[in-house]
């Protein structure tokens, strides 16, 4: 699979079938990732693979804070905006009701968009989930980097006939995730990511997000 | 390409020829680029691509505030200021890795800032670009970028052209705010040169090392 197809083809995946998926694929993966650029060379990203009874485990202690409605973010700093602009909102926004129109979610359905959003937490069934943290010390120039490595994966996965879906859902929800994994306290998750093979029956994967015109954000200087 | 030959074969080109990039290649890279994930779809990212003479403008002025003793003060840390290990070990191995390739002593702290200072003209690439985001975003923004950006360096292997991402213009903000008209509400993050590569140029031959599995996965559960 060439670059293009493989950008193309990539999106998030919803639904999973519970084909296995092995773990020299996995270790592939990831051995070309490693190729990743980052700043200066720190590569300073770590990787956490889990399948089987430890990820049951971290989907059942944190559906459980979920039901408590016990949600933490993070102390240090902020991974959203906390006020958004107009196109920013409308685009996330935008993502959400596509997703519930093609399940036939109606607005304000507040029992069944919590239950699909739930899914997350299951990893949309795939077999494999990844969690991805750099230190916590480090500054917006290393998440930068851990973004960079994780298309990498995204797009290798491809080239190996896998799908993934990038997770921020996970990070108000790490302490089980962390106790579980063995993640030492001074890291900090930047996201959660399912991997596996696509149900291609399911309707959720025929979402394609929009984008925006790339006029709309390239400004070229300088060209005839 | 296959994606996998073109994440193997992307490397930090620091020396480019003189050879014109069409602006139809670059409209292509970025119309597949913006199809990079970014959470609650934000695409947090706009691009300035620059070339001829505002690219020439912007060299020139970097190049005379540098030799009059000019500098900026940052807009933020892309690091920390102590960096601890391995972060510190890697970081000193790769610089020490491409002064040795060039020839440029260990004391020799003069020869070690005017290759800094290569970065202030692209690498002689003839496209430049840069990557602005909205001061109001936050850290997992930030991650969205770099998805992008890998997006449009893996791009340009499949089109016969190698980049070199740079953080190295965060130095410059002032100068950069005015070159590219950018908002009070907009913050310049990367840079990145692209083109064509010198496959002649000895610095082209650096390929820095990567971390052995083990030591950045831990598996679960298999």
């Amino acid at each position: 699979m060439n670059v293009e197809e493989a950008i193309r083809s990539r999106r998030s995946i919803r639904a999973f079938t519970d084909q296995q998926v092995p773990r020299e694929k996995i270790e592939k993966v990831l051995e070309i990732s490693q190729r990743a650029p980052s700043g200066t060379n720190t590569q300073p990203w770590h990787t956490y693979v889990c399948t089987g009874e430890v990820k049951d485990a971290i989907s059942r202690d944190v559906l459980e804070l979920v039901e408590k409605n016990a949600a933490r973010k993070y102390e240090e700093y902020e991974y959203y905006p906390t006020e958004w602009k107009d196109i920013h909102r409308d685009r996330r926004r935008g993502v959400g009701w596509s997703l519930y129109g093609l399940l036939g979610i109606e607005k304000g359905d507040r029992e069944r968009t919590a239950r699909q959003s739930k899914r997350n937490f299951t990893f949309f069934d795939a077999p494999v989930g990844l969690f991805f943290t750099v230190d916590s010390y480090l500054m917006r120039g290393s998440w930068f980097d851990a973004g960079l490595y994780m298309q990498t994966v995204m797009l290798a996965a491809r080239g190996e006939g896998l799908h993934t879906c990038p997770q921020a859902a996970w990070i108000t929800f790490q302490e089980p995730i962390f106790r579980h994994l063995g993640i030492p306290d001074d890291q900090v998750l930047v996201s959660g990511m399912a991997m596996g093979y696509e149900d291609t029956s399911a309707i959720e994967n025929t979402l394609v997000s929009e984008r925006e015109d790339v006029a709309n954000v390239t400004h070229y200087i300088g060209f005839d | 390409m296959k994606v996998s030959d073109a994440i193997k074969s992307r490397m930090t080109v620091r020396q480019f020829l003189d050879k014109p990039v069409p602006e139809a290649t670059i409209r292509e890279i970025l119309e597949i680029a913006k199809r990079a994930p970014s959470g609650g779809n934000l695409q947090p990212w706009t691009v300035h691509v620059l070339t001829g003479e505002p690219l020439n403008a912007l060299v020139r002025d970097v190049e005379e505030k540098q030799n009059s003793g000019m500098t900026e003060e940052p807009e933020y840390n892309v690091y920390p200021p102590e960096l601890i290990e391995p972060y510190r070990t890697r970081r000193r191995v790769v610089g020490q890795a491409l002064y040795d390739l060039i020839g440029v002593p260990r004391s020799d702290t003069p020869g070690k800032l005017k290759q800094l200072a290569r970065n202030y003209r692209f690498f002689d690439a003839p496209v430049g670009l840069f990557f602005v985001l909205h001061r109001q975003m936050e850290i997992g923004q930030y991650a969205d970028v770099g998805m992008f950006m890998q997006n449009i360096m893996l791009l340009a292997r499949e089109y016969g052209l190698d980049t070199c991402p740079q953080e190295a213009w965060a130095r410059w903000p002032q100068t950069l705010k005015a070159h590219l008209s950018l908002g009070d509400d907009e913050i310049l993050f990367c840079g990145m040169a692209l083109g064509y590569k010198d496959e002649a140029a000895v610095i082209n031959e650096l390929v820095s090392e990567r971390e052995a599995f083990e030591n950045f996965v831990t598996l679960h559960g298999f």
